[in-house]
């Protein structure tokens, strides 16, 4: 379903550009919660998308700031479901 | 022993280190903090403060993410005569500056990045959390871990229950936001109500999910306070965060706003196979939570014991109604939207345009009479005669000399008391549990300086209140990309919730016949497509 780690990165990163940073590209390690970039509201549009994007559950408990913490942190864990 | 009567903050604090002194007073993240150590860290950030130059009746700035900083920042304010002004973690250096100007704040405790992000000179003093800030926001900088280190104070200054205890800004339906002056007898009296229909106990762990800005979030500190309680503090707002806090402290109360319950239902599988059996009671504040998540939450935490309190309250009077567990079904929309009756020592009059009070059946304003009425709004005599105003059924033999809130909101109550919401007139935006003024989006928009005329409206969406919804028409025209650049203007430099949905451009904005932009056929044309 996913071809190389690069594709997961762009997905997330196109997705915050369209629905959350009105077009400005977000760098992989950018705080995404401390910063306030992303509402908890969009982030739960942003679990939606990945869920139907990549074909993985992400259980309640995983849903937190460790796991949606950056663009590389969210990679992660849909990396490591995708595996 | 017998306890200390109640008249300030700090005399809270007394009464549970007499009782509990060992015990946890606050957690943060793995920390710990007792009572004794409140009481410690509070008179020597106190001292600090006064060497300062901090005043009886000036205000300290709290820029700080939630934290036990935070909370110590209140107590030692509280001690000295000072007023503590909580700034939202979110708001972005404009809003800041605006909040500093209004209410004319010297001191601030911040965290150092927010800290930094300010103009030259905004602050005479800062005392901050992290690294010595760069740049020149204060005069002078103070490193807020040494200052809570450092020698109390001798004795507390003498305060009253009459001082300014705190400013609690928020938004309204017009301008810019405002700040709700906040007696120590406002915030006393608060927590006694409130700690008084919740039952708090010393056993209880309150789970601290708002921020401490928002009047109910503070008003969980003080509550907890009073009760001798343990308050944990939760910085996140994701789902996963909020159910494992629960679960590892064993939670026995939290107050949310209606966007906290939607995420903590999506958890409902682990909550149905691992019920939170410690957790005593949830309450609702800031609005009303839909009726198919109410449903939901009823299904998911009544079975293993956790009652529902529904609260209304206005931070011009802190608390005003709640519709206690055993009443809940009454919300249902079938039953119109009730709020319940007025807390404990509290009036809630409904009064009809022609200043009399509504028969049952009969709509009319809410209006708040009792202790937690504050003092008004922090330098704006307008509108603080337009929403303190006096008594309208007080006995003509007693000078009006009593000051009670008149609410803005349009209720109706019935035969057996009980008070239904039934909307508001004005313009007043709501979303994610945030109250904002069309005006406030505007501005920022207006502040790109890319936008010549600006409209902002909320449109109904359950999920988060109201969307934020503008109609612009730009300068010179515009150009190829201006809405895109518009957007990240107004990301940088606005907390999220003052972000809109959807930015619209109209080479020219509708009028009324007075020649202002037309807000309402705007907001009426988007609606109705």
């Amino acid at each position: 379903m996913v071809s190389s780690n690069g594709d997961v990165r762009a997905a997330i990163r196109g997705w915050l550009q369209e629905n959350v940073t009105g077009g400005r590209d977000v760098p992989n390690d950018e705080p995404l919660i401390d910063n306030g970039v992303m509402t908890s509201l969009q982030t739960v549009e942003l679990v939606v998308f990945l869920e139907d994007t990549f074909g993985i559950v992400v259980e309640d408990e995983e849903f937190d700031e460790e796991n949606f913490g950056s663009v590389d942190a969210i990679a992660s864990l849909v990396e490591s479901k995708a595996a | 022993m017998r306890p200390r009567p109640e008249f300030t903050l700090h005399d809270l604090l007394y009464n549970s280190l007499a009782s509990t002194p060992e015990k946890a007073a606050v957690v943060d993240g793995d920390a710990r903090y007792t009572y004794e150590d409140l009481e410690r860290e509070s008179s020597a950030l106190g001292a600090a403060l006064a060497d300062s130059g901090v005043g009886r009746g000036d205000r300290v700035g709290v820029l700080l993410e939630k934290s036990w900083e935070a909370i110590v920042a209140m107590v030692a304010s509280s001690r000295i005569g000072a007023a503590y002004v909580n700034v939202n973690p979110l708001f972005k250096a404009p809003q800041v500056e605006y909040l500093v100007g209004d209410c004319d704040t010297r001191v601030m405790i911040g965290d150092s990045q927010k800290l930094e992000e300010l103009g030259p000179k905004t602050l005479q003093t800062a005392f901050y959390r992290g690294a010595k800030p760069e740049g020149h926001a204060a005069g002078s900088y103070v490193d807020v871990a040494e200052a809570m280190k450092g020698d109390g104070l001798k004795e507390d200054r003498k305060v009253s229950e009459s001082d300014l205890g705190t400013i609690l800004y928020t938004s309204g339906s017009t301008g810019m936001p405002k700040g709700v002056a906040t007696s120590q007898r406002n915030l006393v009296v608060g927590a006694q109500i409130v700690s008084t229909y919740l039952e708090n106990t010393p056993e209880d762990r309150i789970l601290s999910a708002l921020p401490l800005n928002f009047d109910a979030g503070m008003s969980q500190f003080t509550t907890s306070l009073r009760a001798g309680a343990a308050l944990y503090l939760l910085r996140s707002r994701l789902p996963g965060d909020l159910l494992k806090a629960l679960r590892r402290h064993e939670i026995t109360g939290v107050t949310g706003v209606p966007p906290l319950w939607a995420l903590l239902i999506r958890g409902a599988r682990s909550l149905r196979e691992n019920p939170l059996k410690h957790l005593r009671y949830i309450a609702n504040t800031g609005g009303r939570i839909p009726q198919a998540n109410l449903d939901e939450l009823r299904n998911l935490l009544e079975p293993s014991g956790t009652k529902i309190f529904l609260m209304y309250g206005l931070t011009e009077a802190f608390r005003s109604t709640y519709l206690a567990p055993e009443e809940i079904w009454r919300s249902s929309p079938e039953q119109g939207n009730c709020i319940g009756k007025a807390i404990p020592n509290t009036e809630i009059m409904v009064i009809t345009r022609e200043g009399r009070e509504a028969a049952p059946g009969e709509p009319g304003e809410l209006v708040h009479r009792g202790p937690t009425v504050a003092m008004g709004y922090w330098g704006n005599e307008e509108a603080t005669r337009k929403a303190y105003r006096p008594n309208p059924l007080a006995q003509p033999e007693l000078l009006d000399v009593e000051r009670v809130v008149y609410s803005g909101d349009t209720v109706e109550r019935d035969e057996e008391g009980y008070l239904y919401f039934l909307g508001r007139e004005d313009a007043m935006i709501k979303n994610q549990g945030y109250r904002l003024s069309p005006e406030e989006v505007e501005n920022l928009l207006l502040g790109s300086g890319l936008v010549h005329e600006a409209c902002a409206f909320g449109v109904e969406n359950p999920a988060v209140g109201q969307d934020v919804i503008a109609v612009i028409s730009l300068r010179n025209g515009g150009e190829d990309g201006a809405v895109d650049r518009v957007r990240e203007y107004v990301i940088k430099n606005g907390p999220p919730y003052m972000v809109p949905k959807e930015i619209l451009i109209r080479d020219e904005l509708p009028k009324t016949g007075s020649g202002k932009i037309d807000r309402k056929g705007i907001s009426s044309a988007y609606s109705t497509g």
